[in-house]
């Protein structure tokens, strides 16, 4: 335990101490972006668009006559759901491949290995930032509600940057020694948009789909973006919807927990583990 | 701190410490991860599990204290273990054995351009690369012209680094990196930077650093420089100290070793050569300069086909023979056993650098020296009198009679 409290303060200290650090790899991760892009700040909306316009056509191709159309906020919320998932998947392949992207200064110079994934989900995380500004613009038209609820967007984005930092920094690590770690993430991502409500509400899934979805750790961040700013949920309350459960308190307690605690596991693994990542580069 | 690795007050210092690599493909990556993330040795790594097929010791026992204010030069072939070494002390390796402890911050003169990305400009990885060596932003922005300026790019900090020469972006990193206020100092083979105006100011940024009171560790194969820099130095072969001392005997060492001339010194050998005193430590390129060689001769030798006194010079930079010549060459016959005082004069038609002087019975039939026996440097710095390469001993008269007006 005296061990492992010693970690953390030293994971600690790395941080503050490569702090200027952490800020420049951002900045030379957004530069790099939009120097020389066709598209620019556009590409911060370019997946999410396309994301939403995925969804509609998946709801189009699901839809019943008996069902009513998809409505204002449900394109809102295919809207705030999809820019959240596409900056988290983005973050996730980015930040995988950081320490073998920069494998020439890991090779060669000290500094805490952290920076690297952390920075690479910070600047997948700016393009989320974009994004959300332009759904925060288009919400009020989208059927969003001014309520207090709202008040708990920011905790919800908190626990998401967290879980993708978790992620990301066991990933990045594992891809040192098996490289095809990069390619089963990519695939992940890929395919990962079908088992996290994006395109669809949990509640559409029936009774037992909803309680299996949500045990994945974005279905209580997603979910609670989306009864939160368009139905107003307060999120300590829960939410059944035709019987199903829409909505638990405990799901928070979960996605926060995990949050939370896969980020103090992988920081532990990260760090302990780094000491070697010169030699498998 | 991680393994093995602790912080000093301004002592490098290294104890017992060994480094296991492994050759070829890696193939049990799980084996080295597991270990890792439940086992933490406090300071002072001992893995001391045997090697298994393809290892091999990159670093072996070595150990070494580098005081403030003293320069450490390496030298070593290829491969001998000197980067390694550098990277166990700058952290990005862990030691398997042993601890090392060095003061917090330590300033690389290694790789000094290996954070620059391509697309950004030149101002924009001067506070990347900056911050990778472990300055902080407000340090960068506070020395930024200073960086440019010392780099000599101030009309290209805007341009990408892409369309730089490999020397500008070279010169860029070089000046970062010398413009750190490291507690230590570390220094591998980057002198060799830019166009030779340039490496003869980076050489003095590095010198000047050197002389802060800091400890300095030079790694470089222009063995000159190492002479020049350094207060003591070290040779390493397959991992190991083979020798450690002044850095003129240290080169002196890893010449002959490398250029394999010299057998190995007898037990017992019927010629000493026993001092070897060279007053003037320099001399102006072109001018003379003289030593002593004290020796003793045992009865019975056969003088016929020996030279009890074989010089050589060598150049320190390339290693290579620049002059060899003997007592009996010289013209000076040596009959009687017993002891001998020679005093040799010689005039250093040499380019300016760091010559050394090595003195050894030479065996006259096999034509080579019996066995090394001492060695001294000289440094020939910038004359007048000669300038070149060669001393072609120029005569010149006039191949027609003069017509006076």
């Amino acid at each position: 335990m005296k061990r492992i409290i010693a970690d953390f303060a030293e994971i600690a200290r790395d941080y503050i101490t490569y702090r200027d650090l952490l800020w420049q790899l951002v900045l030379r991760d957004v530069r790099i972006r939009y120097k020389q892009a066709v598209m620019g700040f556009l590409w911060a909306l370019f997946m999410p668009t396309l994301l939403v316009l995925a969804g509609l056509l998946v709801r189009m191709a699901v839809a019943d006559s008996a069902q009513p159309g998809i409505g204002a906020p449900g394109i809102g919320g295919i809207a705030a759901r999809g820019v959240l998932w596409a900056t988290f998947a983005a973050a996730v392949s980015f930040g995988t491949a950081s320490l073998i992207g920069n494998a020439v200064l890991v090779g060669k110079i000290y500094f805490p290995r952290e920076v690297l994934p952390v920075a690479a989900v910070l600047s997948n995380g700016f393009d989320g930032l974009v994004g959300g500004l332009v759904v925060v613009i288009a919400a009020p038209f989208l059927g969003a509600q001014a309520t207090m609820a709202l008040l708990w967007v920011p905790l919800l984005v908190v626990l998401l940057v967290l879980l993708a930092i978790a992620v990301v920094l066991a990933f990045s690590a594992l891809n040192l020694f098996f490289r095809d770690v990069k390619y089963i993430v990519q695939a992940l991502m890929t395919v990962g948009v079908l088992f996290t409500p994006v395109f669809y509400r949990s509640t559409d899934l029936g009774a037992t789909g909803a309680r299996i979805i949500a045990y994945n750790p974005l279905t209580p961040v997603l979910e609670g973006v989306r009864l939160a700013v368009f139905q107003g949920h307060n999120l300590l309350q829960p939410l059944v919807v035709e019987g199903i459960v829409a909505w638990s308190p405990w799901m928070l307690g979960y996605a926060a927990a995990l949050g939370v605690g896969g980020l103090l596991i992988a920081s532990l693994a990260f760090h302990r583990a780094e000491g070697i990542f010169a030699e498998r580069v | 701190m991680p393994n093995g690795f602790s912080r000093s007050r301004g002592t490098i210092s290294f104890n017992g410490v060994w480094k296991k690599f492994r050759t070829g493909e890696a193939h049990d990556s799980l084996r080295d991860l597991l270990p890792a993330l439940f086992k933490r040795p406090a300071v002072g790594a001992s893995d001391d599990a045997p090697l298994r097929p393809r290892e091999f010791w990159a670093v072996r026992d070595v150990s070494f204290r580098v005081d403030p204010g003293e320069v450490l030069g390496i030298i070593g072939a290829n491969g001998a273990g000197k980067s390694t070494v550098l990277k166990l002390l700058t952290k990005v390796l862990r030691p398997t054995r042993g601890t090392i402890s060095a003061p917090g911050r330590i300033g690389a003169l290694i790789e000094v351009a290996a954070g620059f990305h391509p697309d950004l400009t030149g101002r924009e990885n001067v506070f990347l690369q900056g911050t990778i060596m472990g300055m902080r932003v407000r340090e960068v922005a506070r020395k930024f012209d200073d960086i440019v300026e010392f780099a000599g790019i101030s009309d290209f900090i805007d341009t990408p680094v892409k369309r730089y020469s490999s020397g500008m972006n070279a010169r860029l990193g070089f000046s970062i990196a010398a413009h750190i206020e490291p507690d230590a100092l570390v220094i591998d083979e980057v002198l060799a930077v830019g166009d030779l105006a340039f490496q003869t100011r980076a050489f003095a940024r590095v010198a000047e650093m050197a002389e802060r009171g800091i400890p300095v560790i030079v790694v470089s194969h222009q063995l000159d420089r190492v002479a020049s820099l350094s207060t003591r130095a070290m040779v390493l072969d397959h991992g190991a100290i083979a020798k450690e001392g002044p850095a003129d005997e240290c080169i002196s060492f890893y010449t002959t070793q490398a250029t394999k001339t010299t057998e190995e010194i007898p037990l017992h050998s019927p010629i000493r050569l026993t001092a070897l005193d060279v007053p003037a430590q320099s001399v102006k390129s072109g001018e003379r300069a003289s030593f002593r060689v004290t020796g003793e001769i045992d009865p019975g030798v056969d003088l016929e086909h020996t030279e009890p006194l074989g010089l050589r010079v060598r150049s320190t930079s390339s290693g290579e023979l620049v002059s060899i010549f003997g007592n009996k060459r010289c013209g000076l016959t040596i009959r009687e056993p017993g002891r001998f005082v020679v005093e040799v004069d010689l005039q250093f038609n040499l380019p300016p650098g760091v010559y050394m002087l090595e003195v050894h019975p030479h065996d006259g039939r096999r034509q080579r020296p019996m066995h090394q026996s001492l060695v001294a440097s000289m440094t020939v710095t910038e004359g007048t009198t000669f300038i070149g390469k060669n001393q072609l001993n120029p005569r010149m008269r006039f191949a027609e009679p003069r017509t006076d007006r």
